[in-house]
């Protein structure tokens, strides 16, 4: 085949699979710009549009303060795994403590184990807390779950620093905490950014945690609110797939605004074979 | 958590030895937020299933009476059977198609290759209970989407597999792979990206192209990418519960039970602490056992980097 052939013929396979992929998240948005009279109809796409249920649903419903909640719980987490991980890494790979390689393979752990098998000593522990219905009851198990990924990756940043830089630092008399803040953090940017993106899309989506925590209506994050819509518009599925969309909706634009940052933060630390 | 107070430590400083002892006593601060967490959320949780799977409620003393309730309780073998089939099949098929995609993606696209690496991701991105939901009207009789269009290739369902004892459970791995696709993708892409191109350009000045470059060059080369998914992937399967809760609650009459739904079943709706706990522990130990065995006999890594982990 000659190559320009070629090219197109991938390019439009690769657009025909991307509409059989795409069409899940199409039926969710056009269910919810239907009218009532079309809402069961077995159709992909109906005409006429109609954005009614975008309205009703965002006038008898609190999204904004649900927004608001995962907002708070999810950048947050991302704040305190970014710090505690690139703080952690720092410890280890550039300062070599003693005992933390140790630390870091038993911290590698949490990866394994599945958040199913500790749920119920953490729903324990966030009552005794007190953090039942509140942020502080998501934003630490968060944290705690995020910490051992971010600090793989930004251990396996720094080990690939060159060490001179590090060693100038110590020879010039800045402090760990300088070398941590001026030297260390600017170089794994990347590695930091790309961190940052997957634990935002993690604790937005969490759902275990959040199901057993927040019992209260208002402190409700957008995960788990579509469980309680279904029921109450079962006779109405353009109200419920207006609110899907709109529950959707924020990280994927979100997704698609730093994707770039995403893939090039993946892409320098990535695998050389 | 505090950020680690450090003014005036150096890094193994000069000075006297009184000095660096504090020193470097003080830089243990860098560790502590991590650490901390970790003993209370994780590590803490761990050791109170284990207690709590190993002391029944009327409080006679240690017993394993919760490990073979589990053992002989039949939702158990079939939540292990269903969790193999979800990782037999999820894994090698997200693999294969991600990788698929990733490699045209990468090697055929210029202009649009942005776009298609965003837009196959956003399933990863979508909230796993929108996705349930969209998923259980697209498997709906009479009015799903999903049903309409298998008419075409001549499959007629009368009800939501959803419903049917022995679809369920691949019905709901049909999500999964749906969703999660996106992420062999784009494993698969940073691993094709950096792909030396040396090695590539030898290897057509030698003859290879095509299908056989693919075959015979890339999958080769790619395999550290490979087995960071396989170990992810054994570990994702494990994790398996929001997607199986939201759409049949590990039904109809446990058939799409997984560990995660049972966990819950047991621990919160049950209330059975001794036996939720038991199950726990026996889940935990499969997941060490099994991510240990791909990290240190074929080499697997967690993440895709260079790093040791």
């Amino acid at each position: 085949m000659r190559p320009r052939l070629s090219a197109f013929v991938i390019h439009l396979a690769l657009f025909v699979v991307l509409a059989f992929w795409m069409a899940p998240q199409v039926y969710m948005v056009s269910i919810g710009l239907r009218t009532p009279a079309q809402a069961f109809d077995a159709q992909l796409v109906t005409w006429p549009m109609t954005l009614s249920n975008f309205a009703t649903v965002l006038r008898d419903n609190p999204l904004g303060r649900i927004f608001l909640n995962s907002l708070i719980v999810t950048a947050t987490t991302v704040v305190i795994v970014v710090a505690a991980a690139s703080a952690f890494a720092f410890a280890c790979s550039v300062l070599r403590l003693r005992g933390t390689l140790a630390l870091y393979t038993t911290l590698l752990t949490t990866l394994m184990v599945p958040i199913a098998s500790i749920v119920l000593p953490l729903a324990v522990l966030i009552k005794h807390f007190g953090w039942v219905n509140s942020y502080l009851g998501l934003i630490f198990p968060y944290a705690a779950l995020g910490v051992p990924f971010g600090i793989v990756i930004l251990k396996a940043f720094l080990d690939d620093s060159p060490r001179e830089l590090f060693d100038a630092a110590r020879v010039d008399g800045c402090s760990a905490f300088q070398t941590y803040w001026h030297i260390a953090l600017p170089l794994v940017r990347p590695a930091l950014t790309f961190v940052a993106i997957w634990q935002f899309i993690v604790s937005w989506n969490e759902f275990f945690l959040a199901l057993i925590v927040l019992t209260e209506p208002e402190m409700k994050t957008l995960t788990i609110v579509p469980m309680q819509y279904s029921g109450l518009y079962m006779a109405n599925p353009g109200a419920l797939f207006a609110i899907l969309t709109l529950v959707a909706l924020p990280l994927i634009l979100l997704y698609v605004l730093v994707q770039r940052a995403f893939v090039n933060g993946l892409l320098s630390g990535a695998v050389k074979g | 958590m505090n950020a680690p107070r450090l003014g005036g430590t150096t890094i193994g400083a000069s000075g006297g030895t009184r000095r660096r002892f504090l020193g470097s006593f003080a830089n243990y601060a860098f560790a502590l937020p991590a650490l901390v967490l970790f003993l209370m959320f994780v590590a803490y949780p761990i050791l109170w299933v284990i207690d709590e799977s190993l002391n029944p409620a009327d409080g006679a003393g240690l017993s394993m009476s919760a490990y073979s309730a589990v053992l002989s309780d039949s939702v158990f073998w079939t939540a292990l059977w269903n969790m193999t089939v979800w990782g037999v099949i999820t894994i090698p098929v997200q693999m294969a198609i991600g990788g698929l995609i990733a490699y045209f993606i990468e090697r055929h696209t210029f202009v649009l290759r942005g776009f298609f690496r965003t837009m196959f991701f956003l399933p990863v991105v979508t909230s796993v209970s929108v996705v349930a939901i969209v998923w259980v009207q697209i498997y709906a009789p009479y009015y799903g989407v999903g049903q309409e269009y298998l008419k075409y290739i001549g499959v007629h369902l009368s009800n939501s597999p959803l419903g049917d004892p022995h679809m369920a459970i691949y019905a709901l791995i049909v999500v999964n792979i749906w969703q999660w696709t996106g992420f062999s993708m784009l494993m698969y892409i940073a691993g094709i990206a950096n792909l030396p191109t040396e090695v590539l350009d030898a290897a057509k000045v030698d003859g290879a192209t095509g299908w056989r470059l693919g075959l015979h060059v890339v999958i080769p080369m790619l395999a550290p990418a490979t087995r960071s998914l396989l170990l992810l992937g054994v570990l994702g399967t494990l994790q398996t519960f929001p997607i199986v809760q939201l759409m049949t609650v590990g039904g109809p009459n446990h058939a799409s039970e997984v560990f995660g739904t049972f966990i819950f079943k047991e621990s919160f709706i049950l209330n059975d602490a001794q036996k939720g706990g038991a199950l726990s522990v026996i889940v935990l130990v499969l997941a060490l056992a099994l991510s240990l065995i791909q990290i240190f006999v074929f080499g697997a890594r967690l993440a895709p980097t260079k790093g040791e982990a």
